[in-house]
């Protein structure tokens, strides 16, 4: 091939390349392995993980300890789906376009919202994009510009991802408060009214349900966007809020599709109303016509991305998750809407099951005992929460998650995560665990 | 439309089988007001309903399993399958990111030596793998760059220079920063425009952001030049690692003089892109700005008496915040999955990662060579003319379609659609836009000779055939040239209420 090119070597394909900034030598690399090679030390490396399906696990915090139907891995790794790029060419991708405008119809029923878009990296860029796009919508009408009221029991994390996506545009963030039972302080969102937006969750991070969101339109009038973060799963029992008000409905979207994967790649979705379409983040994909007048899709209102807009763009998003959203549309039309009402009410039944377990233990306090929640849940122990993970961790189990990691003021707190997977015998290791622990501790 | 999935109208529960609850009447626990009242119209198929569907739907997609799939500046490469085999192992596949370091030490081995392997192919001092997407890199590099001239008290820099010939991405990711950003034009070679950089820069300048070699495929030899001018202005420099394929062991952004610089693990290092995702797109940093980095990083240290257990190589691994973190980009720790396949990836390769640039590098340059040296006997209507002349190109190669528009009308556009008959994907189209009817080609190391030679005669039948034939094309496809005016017209963006099942 050189030859052909009138090239005698490899080198004068780089001569292009000035001598000072080259590189010389081979890289500081170890030696080209074989596949083989790789399995073994991949094995090797994976291997020494602990998987959450090897034991009681309780941990949940965001992402889901799910079950994937065999299917759905199978069938979304066809090489035409997992090897295609973006749909630039609609006419040699209808098929990733025709799933993705199913996906969206799926979502768009699930929360109901008309408008969804094909998928955001995960719940937390989801949410800081809701609010950069609520703000662009409101501000211009609203009595105050730029500002946004969050709920203060967002963890951490998420409102780091958030603070970082708004930080730099203007963007003012004010919080709200919970009330003792961790509901919203609905008094205090009042002063929501006239803002761009408000963000809360439901459930919230302590898997409290709170019926009082069900009334946040008539606390922040109609010019405030209500943007809610969901728990997918709860919607095949909780009434979705594109039914009570909210604008823009966010959420992780991996229970639906694919396992916790160590974080990634898993899913965000992002769903609004028909104020926001021409100005919210992320891929669409609209029904046609081809040139014989038959029906086909293509990627739409491209003019709002960022390879046409530039720096005007609604947002820098180009890759997304397609390919875990594919999952996730797969695993949706397998559930059914009968299928997720069981899923929905096994994870509830779960819930219920180890929170009945764990009252019988004495000197366990629950930190909100009379709200309602759904997968999740706060307990506090007479002592540090680290030390009691530890404990049951040494016991082999995964007994939840040391809330002061992201609180400090809630050293004794463990969130406590269960799934549609949870088992009666999980739940008696995990009080066995727990039981011992306190026996021992002082 | 009869043929979407909301057509499958089966009985309840016809789809697929779960255990009941575990509990009966658990729904009396959640508030009456708050139950969901009609369930959402979601398909009711079976396994094999669904299985036979998404299987049409894949048959209706074009891949680089299909085929040849030259898109410029996206890198469609082989997607070894070694690595999908791999990330189905439990320990990656069922693993939570909050877990404690004990439970996941061969997790962080491998981003340990994915944040290593990084540094030392970019000439950089710390990685960060949270990034979930190249677009998301370069928000993350420039939120870096903002805290660090905040630190020095020169938070007034409010303004980032970009090529007009840059990836869309690198405007907007610096415009979500709150930067404005200060265009500058290319030469007509796309080469930097030293004197446009030098009059765009100033005490306001916070960083330029670039690619090299550059969207055009031709590699900046004066990027030392523009580095120094960015620098004495104390601007910092961003380096776009969308073309990391062309120099891999070749040269390096740091030796370049950058100060930052993303990597696209779904380009350079094989993570397949799935229809447009997930990609992963991690940064390296120079020492002055590793502080600012998102937390966590991986770090280790020898192994200690009281560790339980560890991986086998006498190290422990623990995550590390570091100092001034900007804190979190992504809710977890990245895209984990990828930064696995990307890990198998780069261990085919090892210390020979540069014969992949190199065969890259070969495969652009001799695919160029074919197409501009057709078959005297050939009549062609016209020939492109390229983007940039230049001895030789890098990864990728630029040609406009123009004296092709003005002989017989038919425009890049029309190529591109006319190549998706002959069972290729058509090469990035318009852009960059400074090259008049532009078409993009990158073919990647992972072709062959002879996949090559094909691409080049038939893309010279394009350019001999009737021009009716193609301008009307494609003629093979699924379905003709999709109306994408009407589409935005008409805004039909989900299946209609009431239509289907339920």
């Amino acid at each position: 091939m050189l030859d052909i090119i009138g090239l005698s070597s490899m080198d004068e394909l780089f001569a292009d390349i000035p001598e000072d900034i080259r590189f010389e030598g081979p890289l500081p690399l170890p030696p080209p392995q074989s596949e083989e090679e790789i399995l073994r030390d991949a094995d090797r490396l994976l291997g020494a993980n602990v998987n959450l399906d090897s034991r009681p696990s309780f941990l949940s915090a965001g992402l889901a300890r799910n079950f994937v139907p065999a299917m759905v891995p199978m069938i979304a790794t066809r090489g035409e789906f997992l090897t295609s790029y973006t749909p630039y060419q609609p006419e040699v991708s209808q098929g990733m376009l025709q799933a993705m405008w199913e996906f969206q119809t799926m979502i768009s029923e699930l929360v109901g919202l008309p408008i969804s878009n094909v998928s955001m990296y995960d719940a937390s860029t989801a949410a800081a994009e809701a609010i950069t796009c609520a703000v662009r919508v409101r501000s211009k009408k609203a009595d105050m510009p730029n500002t946004v009221y969050i709920s203060d029991f967002v963890p951490p994390h998420r409102m780091s991802v958030i603070e970082n996506y708004t930080q730099g545009v203007g963007i003012e963030i004010r919080k709200i408060p919970h009330r003792e039972d961790g509901l919203l302080d609905l008094e205090a969102a009042s002063s929501a009214h006239g803002s761009c937006a408000i963000y809360v969750e439901q459930p919230n991070a302590f898997g409290i349900l709170d019926e009082g969101l069900m009334e946040l339109r008539n606390v922040v009038g109609e010019k405030t966007a209500i943007i809610v973060g969901v728990d997918v799963t709860s919607l095949g029992i909780i009434e979705p809020p594109g039914e009570w008000g909210a604008d823009i409905v966010v959420g992780e979207g991996q229970p639906f599709g694919i396992g916790p994967t160590a974080g990634g790649p898993i899913y965000g979705i992002f769903a609004c109303s028909k104020d926001f379409l021409r100005l919210m983040p992320g891929r669409i994909v609209g029904q046609s016509i081809d040139s014989d007048g038959k029906t086909a899709y293509t990627l739409t209102l491209s003019t709002r991305e960022q390879h046409i807009r530039r720096h005007r763009a609604t947002s820098n998003i180009c890759s997304n998750e397609t390919l875990i959203a594919l999952m996730g549309a797969m695993h949706m039309a397998l559930l059914g809407p009968v299928g997720l009402e069981t899923l929905s009410t096994r994870v509830l039944a779960s819930t219920r099951m180890t929170i009945e377990a764990l009252s019988t233990i004495e000197g366990l306090k629950f930190a909100y005992p009379n709200s309602p929640v759904f997968r999740e849940f706060a307990v506090k122990v007479p002592g540090k929460s680290s030390d009691a993970i530890n404990h049951m961790d040494r016991l082999g189990v995964i007994g939840g998650f040391d809330l002061g990691r992201w609180w400090p003021d809630k050293p004794s707190w463990i969130l406590i995560g269960c799934d549609e997977r949870t088992s009666e015998s999980d739940i008696s290791s995990l009080c066995d665990a727990l039981s011992s622990w306190m026996e021992e501790s002082p | 439309m009869t043929d979407t999935i909301f057509h499958f109208n089966g009985a309840e529960n016809a789809g697929w089988s779960q255990p009941p609850p575990s509990m009966d009447e658990a729904i009396k626990h959640v508030p009456e007001n708050m139950r969901r009242r009609n369930l959402p119209s979601w398909p009711r198929a079976s396994e094999p309903e669904l299985v036979r569907h998404y299987t049409k739907l894949s048959q209706k997609n074009f891949g680089i399993d299909t085929g040849f799939y030259p898109l410029g500046s996206c890198t469609m490469k082989h997607n070894p399958r070694l690595n999908e085999k791999i990330v189905q192992n439990p320990g990656i596949d069922r693993i939570h990111p909050l877990q404690p370091e004990s439970q996941v030490q061969g997790l962080l081995a491998i981003y340990y030596e994915m944040q290593e392997m990084l540094a030392i192919c970019s000439g950089m001092d710390s990685v960060t793998l949270q990034p979930v997407a190249g677009a998301q890199g370069e928000f993350t590099a420039i939120r870096c760059i903002q805290e660090y001239h905040r630190e020095r008290g020169e938070g007034y820099r409010d303004k980032v220079i970009v090529p007009d010939s840059a990836h869309g991405t690198n405007p907007a990711s610096a415009s979500m920063c709150g930067y404005q950003i200060i265009e500058i034009p290319s030469g007509d070679d796309g080469r930097i425009d030293l004197e446009a950089l030098r009059s765009a820069v100033g005490d306001d300048t916070a960083a330029m952001m670039i690619t090299n070699p550059s969207t055009l495929g031709v590699f900046e030899p004066e990027i030392a030049k523009a580095t120094e001018i960015v620098h004495s202005a104390g601007g910092q420099m961003y380096y776009d690692g969308a073309n990391f394929n062309a120099i891999l062991g070749k040269t390096d952004p740091g030796r370049m003089g950058f100060d930052a610089v993303h990597y696209n693990l779904h380009k350079t290092f094989s993570q397949p892109h799935g229809g447009g995702g997930p990609g992963s797109g991690p940064i390296g940093v120079k020492g002055h700005l590793s502080k600012f980095l998102p937390t966590p990083l991986v770090e280790r240290r020898e192994l200690s008496d009281v560790d339980p257990g560890g991986v086998g190589d006498g190290f422990w691994y623990h995550w590390t915040s570091p100092e001034c973190s900007i804190g979190k980009v992504q809710q977890w720790n990245g895209n984990a999955g990828a930064v696995v396949r990307a890990w198998a990836f780069y261990r085919r390769y090892g210390r020979d990662l540069e014969r992949m640039s190199e065969h890259a590098v070969l495969n652009a340059n001799y695919l160029r060579f074919k197409i501009m040296n057709p078959d005297p006997k050939l009549s062609i209507h016209a020939m492109p003319v390229e983007g940039c002349p230049a001895d030789v190109v890098k990864h990728e190669f630029t040609l406009s379609m123009s004296p092709l528009k003005e002989a017989t009308g038919v425009t890049g556009k029309d190529v591109a659609k006319r190549l998706l008959d002959f069972g290729y994907m058509s090469p990035t189209l318009y852009f960059p836009q400074i090259v008049p009817e532009c078409l993009m080609f990158e073919p990647t190391e992972t072709e062959s000779k002879e996949v090559l030679d094909k691409f080049a005669d038939d893309f010279h039948t394009i350019l001999t055939e009737d021009p009716e034939v193609v301008l009307s094309a494609p003629h093979t496809t699924p379905v003709g040239r999709v109306d994408e005016v009407w589409a935005a017209r008409n805004l039909i963006l989900r299946f209609p209420k009431g239509e289907g099942s339920s």
